[in-house]
């Protein structure tokens, strides 16, 4: 009886609704904004019940609904008008919000980390939180963004060596840290 | 063999996307390479930063979701209260006691201090205190702490790990020569034995390049960076306290 609803309507409702976290974490990781991740994943989670019967590999929900939601995401940033290619995204790299403080507690590594991986480029920011947060393999990763696994792999490559730049600016320096601010 | 491994083989590496012909060629290649070793461990702590950054990404508000977290506040909120009530009201009824009796509550002991832990509950028996500055008061805060941290642990029959994490400044807690507290170091080691002496790697090199040399107490470890180590620590269920 599971089997046979199963095969005729795909997952259940819980199951579709128990991604909901996981998706959360990963739009908040993509667009660092609570309310627009929110609506990510309610447009998610709906679209992914809706096309329930496509999905034929129940052990693939997970990066099936990530999939769907990548779709989502990139509909969102077309329909906004700053949104012009993936590439051009690399030039904002630079000019990002102001280089966060000195970390050295926890809330302040989490906030430099966040703030290091919203001024990675769009495309490695996606890749990277996928391999990072959720563990997908390359392979999944390429198939729920559509591209190749070379371009996985080298998008991996830069996003990290983006974010350990980034982040070897702001961590801690403390030898030199209070010479700094004495100087105006 | 080539002379240097590329990064995207130490990515493919640590996200287990190597075969294991592949992976125990590396592994062997790190044996006799410090620093192939080093670019892996960044890596991995890089690896370790970014998850534990959304580990709790902040609750959407305004949406439908609202209703939980509200719930769980208000939950926290009667929790905490009643823990207030309880601590005040025992206090009043305890207040003839000796306050010898009084100190077995681990809480207690990191009265005063922050503490930061990833599990709903900080961990008593898994702790680490995270010394930054030469001051000799903080030196022998962190000293009576974990001294006072451990006895209780034994006292009560549990077994405690404790690390001591110097980086910046700190690190003069643990050199050979400079510290202070040398002798009661060894001693505190002694008599615990899962307690450890962790130095961060990167402060010493900071030391190093200023033209002096370090060398460490023995029984002191080093740790790529002292970042890094809370940072796995946490996400591993430590508690981390900051002296």
């Amino acid at each position: 009886m599971t089997m046979m609803s199963r095969f005729l309507f795909g997952p259940f409702r819980p199951a579709i609704e128990a991604q909901r976290p996981v998706l959360y974490r990963i739009a908040y990781a993509w667009c660092h904004d609570a309310a627009l991740a929110d609506d990510l994943v309610q447009e998610t989670l709906s679209k992914a019940w809706v096309r329930r019967a496509q999905l034929r590999d129940e052990t693939a929900l997970k990066a099936w609904m990530v999939a769907i939601m990548n779709r989502c995401w990139l509909d969102h940033l077309r329909s906004r008008r700053d949104f012009d290619a993936v590439e051009d995204w690399q030039d904002e790299l630079e000019s990002g919000a102001a280089s966060p403080e000195a970390c050295c507690d926890r809330e302040q590594v989490i906030a430099c980390v966040r703030a290091a991986v919203a001024r990675l480029p769009l495309g490695q920011r996606q890749v990277l939180t996928l391999v990072d947060l959720e563990e997908f393999g390359y392979a999944e990763v390429a198939g729920i963004l559509g591209i190749p696994v070379g371009t996985v792999m080298s998008r991996l490559s830069r996003a990290r060596a983006s974010l350990k730049s980034l982040l070897a600016a702001t961590m801690p320096q403390p030898a030199a840290q209070p010479q700094l601010r004495r100087v105006k | 063999m080539s002379p240097t491994v590329s990064d995207e083989i130490l990515h493919a590496f640590i996200d287990g996307e190597l075969d294991v012909a592949e992976s125990e060629k590396l592994i062997a290649r790190m044996h006799g390479d410090a620093e192939l070793t080093q670019r892996v461990c960044a890596l991995r702590s890089l690896r370790g930063m970014v998850k534990l950054a959304y580990a709790e990404p902040p609750p959407a508000v305004g949406r439908q979701s609202r209703r939980a977290p509200r719930r769980r506040f208000v939950q926290r909120c009667a929790f905490g209260s009643l823990i207030l009530l309880a601590g005040l009201s025992g206090g009043w009824a305890l207040r003839g006691v000796e306050s010898r009796t009084l100190a077995a509550a681990p809480a207690a002991a990191l009265d005063g201090y922050r503490t930061v832990s990833l599990a709903r509950e900080a961990d008593p028996n898994r702790v680490m205190l995270h010394l930054d500055s030469a001051a000799p008061d903080k030196m022998q805060a962190v000293l009576d702490q974990a001294e006072r941290l451990l006895d209780e642990a034994e006292r009560e029959g549990r077994t405690m790990q404790l690390e001591v994490i110097a980086n910046s400044r700190g690190i003069q807690l643990m050199r050979a020569g400079y510290s202070p507290y040398a002798a009661r170091m060894a001693r505190m080691k002694q008599r615990h034995v899962n307690l450890h002496w962790v130095a961060c790697a990167q402060s010493i090199a900071r030391i190093t390049d200023e033209g002096q040399r370090v060398e460490l107490l023995p029984a002191t470890r080093t740790a790529p960076t002292a970042i890094g180590e809370i940072v796995t620590r946490l996400q591993q269920g430590w508690t981390y306290v900051r002296v």
